[in-house]
């Protein structure tokens, strides 16, 4: 079995231009985790996920654990302040660049050992030769297909 | 200047002066470049000062000021239990609030409040307590955290000028030439809040301007409950009474011919016992483990071994020999003496540990007795040591452990110190205390 063959074509992306508020409230309407972000040409150029958000709204001090045990302070007021000033940037600001791209020829089992050790994301983008976006395969992709054919009783390496 | 040295042999024939010397010098350098522990390093020298048949190990003993390591063990005990209240955080919430968040005047309170807790702690055991409060407080209100902690750098050690417990230079001076907690009261304590309000006026000429908050902001700082920081209300109770106790301790114990270090010694102990009064031993046995973990035993041991090299030195007769090249640079001129030994301190103190200066000038001192006098005549040349050697450490980001824990945060929280940066400010602000300095030894002691 290839990445192509599981791969959820044309998923849904954002761009580098757009604002982060906006593309995650999209997010979250359409309960995504993360985004592939791509240029006008579709060339892969990040991803967009709730967790680099997350990284740019808690503060480094925090972060480090030079500052622990805060419940005195108004957390949700700190994390909405950070939060509307990430939200006016465009999404090229926050986005992460280290992400895992795999090829549309790779084998499945090549696929699920990146993602293991990857160990950031549990999604992998499957892009052509010129960095163009196919596609996208997450973890629980591989094993719904594995069940799936299970349960047709018979599988295929094709 | 060999006659006072050692008795039982140098080993390998080497010249006990040369040998001690080198020996100081060397454990100066490799503590400046800062790639070893620095206790391992004074213990090492000092370990060299007696196979190298410098000083017989009794001699060495004898040099280790034991006021100076319970006074600074005793304290390091109080400060552990005690900021595991939170009252630290509780204050600086607190005096944020009480200027309803206006950003100046948030520098101004948390300023205050570190020169005040440096007085009476550690600077280190300060700054670590506030700097980070700081980075939340001014994340908060949506400005700058230079500027702030740029001021609690400079008001810890100048706060910890004001008490002999303030900061270690003050307790090494304050053991060795017998000057009480009232001493240093009575004679530094007065010039500090002149020394303070300059220096956090010329800080209002420097940053005073860029600090804005909108009122959001500011709101969010009200919104802060200080309350909540508070962990342990009981064990927060046991230690003011303790602190109280202390410090009440420190300014009369020379009417009762007590050293400082008892008074922290039983403070220390007197807190061990209550923070865990009435619970059962295996948990009294843990707590008790917990806080001596949290003493800084690198900062004990360097000053043993310190004073162990020092002694070997002072045992050659170099520091009498230094003294008297002193003595013979001022012209044996007393005024001149005291001007000397606060400048050379002041800069010395800016680019290097205050602690081995410190260690190395006071037999200096010591030696200048005969000159002057007696020892009762050398004290402005004490508060002339003391007010250089802990005004000095704000000269640059090295000058002081404190500069560089703050730094540290900053670096952390993605707002780097740069060293060239925080010295073309605080080197200038540095030099206008020593002025004042001075200029209040002069019209105090020497006019």
């Amino acid at each position: 079995m290839i990445a192509a063959k599981i791969m959820i074509a044309q998923p849904k992306t954002c761009t580098t231009d757009e604002q982060v508020g906006v593309v995650f409230d999209r997010m979250r309407m359409q309960s995504l985790r993360m985004l592939p972000v791509v240029d006008a040409d579709g060339v892969l150029k990040g991803v967009l996920s709730t967790f680099s958000v997350l990284g740019r709204i808690v503060p480094d001090y925090i972060v480090s654990g030079d500052l622990n045990a805060i419940a005195y302070a108004p957390d949700l007021g700190l994390l909405r302040k950070h939060y509307t000033t990430v939200s006016d940037q465009p999404v090229a600001e926050i986005m992460e660049t280290t992400y895992l791209a795999v090829g549309a020829n790779e084998s499945l089992l090549s696929v699920a050992a990146a993602l293991i050790g990857f160990g950031k994301h549990e999604y992998a983008l499957v892009v052509e030769k010129g960095g163009r976006l196919l596609g996208i395969i997450s973890a629980g992709d591989i094993l719904d297909s594995l069940l799936q054919i299970t349960e047709d009783g018979r599988y295929s390496d094709a | 200047m060999h006659e006072a040295v050692a008795n039982h042999g140098v080993i390998f024939g080497l010249d006990p002066l040369w040998l001690a010397v080198s020996v100081l010098l060397l454990v100066y350098a490799v503590v400046m470049m800062e790639k070893f522990n620095r206790a391992v390093l004074s213990l090492l020298g000092a370990g060299m000062m007696i196979l190298g048949g410098v000083l017989t190990q009794q001699q060495a003993v004898a040099g280790v000021d034991f006021n100076t390591i319970g006074l600074l063990t005793g304290m390091m005990v109080i400060v552990a239990i005690s900021q595991k209240t939170g009252m630290f955080q509780y204050v600086a919430i607190r005096a944020a609030k009480a200027v309803k968040g206006k950003p100046w005047g948030v520098l101004v309170m948390l300023a205050t409040v570190t020169a005040i807790f440096s007085a009476f702690l550690d600077n280190v055991t300060t700054v670590l307590l506030i700097a980070p409060v700081t980075l939340l407080i001014t994340d908060a209100l949506g400005v700058r955290p230079y500027p702030y902690l740029f001021s609690q750098i400079l008001a810890s050690n100048i706060g910890g000028t004001a008490t002999l417990i303030g900061d270690p230079p003050n307790i090494m001076i304050g053991s060795a030439a017998h000057l009480s907690f009232y001493d240093f009261l009575v004679n530094l304590a007065p010039i500090i809040p002149v020394i303070f309000l300059v220096t956090i006026l010329m800080i209002w000429v420097i940053f005073g301007r860029d600090l804005k908050a909108n009122e959001e902001n500011r709101s969010l700082i009200m919104a802060f409950n200080e309350n909540e920081a508070i962990k342990n209300v009981g064990l927060l109770k046991k230690c003011l009474l303790v602190l109280v106790l202390v410090i009440s301790g420190f300014t009369v114990a020379h009417h009762f011919n007590l050293e400082p270090a008892s008074i922290a010694m039983v403070g220390a102990a007197l807190l061990l016992l209550l923070q865990t009064w009435g619970e059962p031993l295996k948990d009294k046995d843990h707590a008790f483990e917990e806080i001596m973990a949290e003493v800084e035993w690198t900062t004990i041991f360097f000053f043993v071994g310190l004073f162990i090299v020092v002694t070997g030195v002072e045992h050659t007769g170099a520091i009498t020999w230094l003294a008297d090249k002193t003595l013979a640079m001022t012209g044996g001129d007393f005024n001149a003496t005291v001007g000397a030994i606060l400048w050379i301190s002041a800069i010395a103190s800016a680019m290097i540990d205050n602690i081995p200066f410190v260690a190395t000038m006071i037999p200096m001192i010591h030696d200048m007795g005969p000159s002057f006098g007696g020892p009762d005549a050398l004290q402005p040349l004490w508060w002339a040591l003391a007010l250089g050697a802990c005004l000095g450490g704000n000269g640059s980001l090295i000058g002081a452990s404190a500069n560089l824990i703050v730094a540290g945060f900053a670096q952390r929280a993605g707002h780097p110190i740069a060293f060239l940066v925080f010295m073309k400010h605080a080197f200038v602000l540095m030099l206008v205390s020593v002025v004042m300095a001075h200029l209040y030894i002069y019209l105090r002691y020497l006019s």
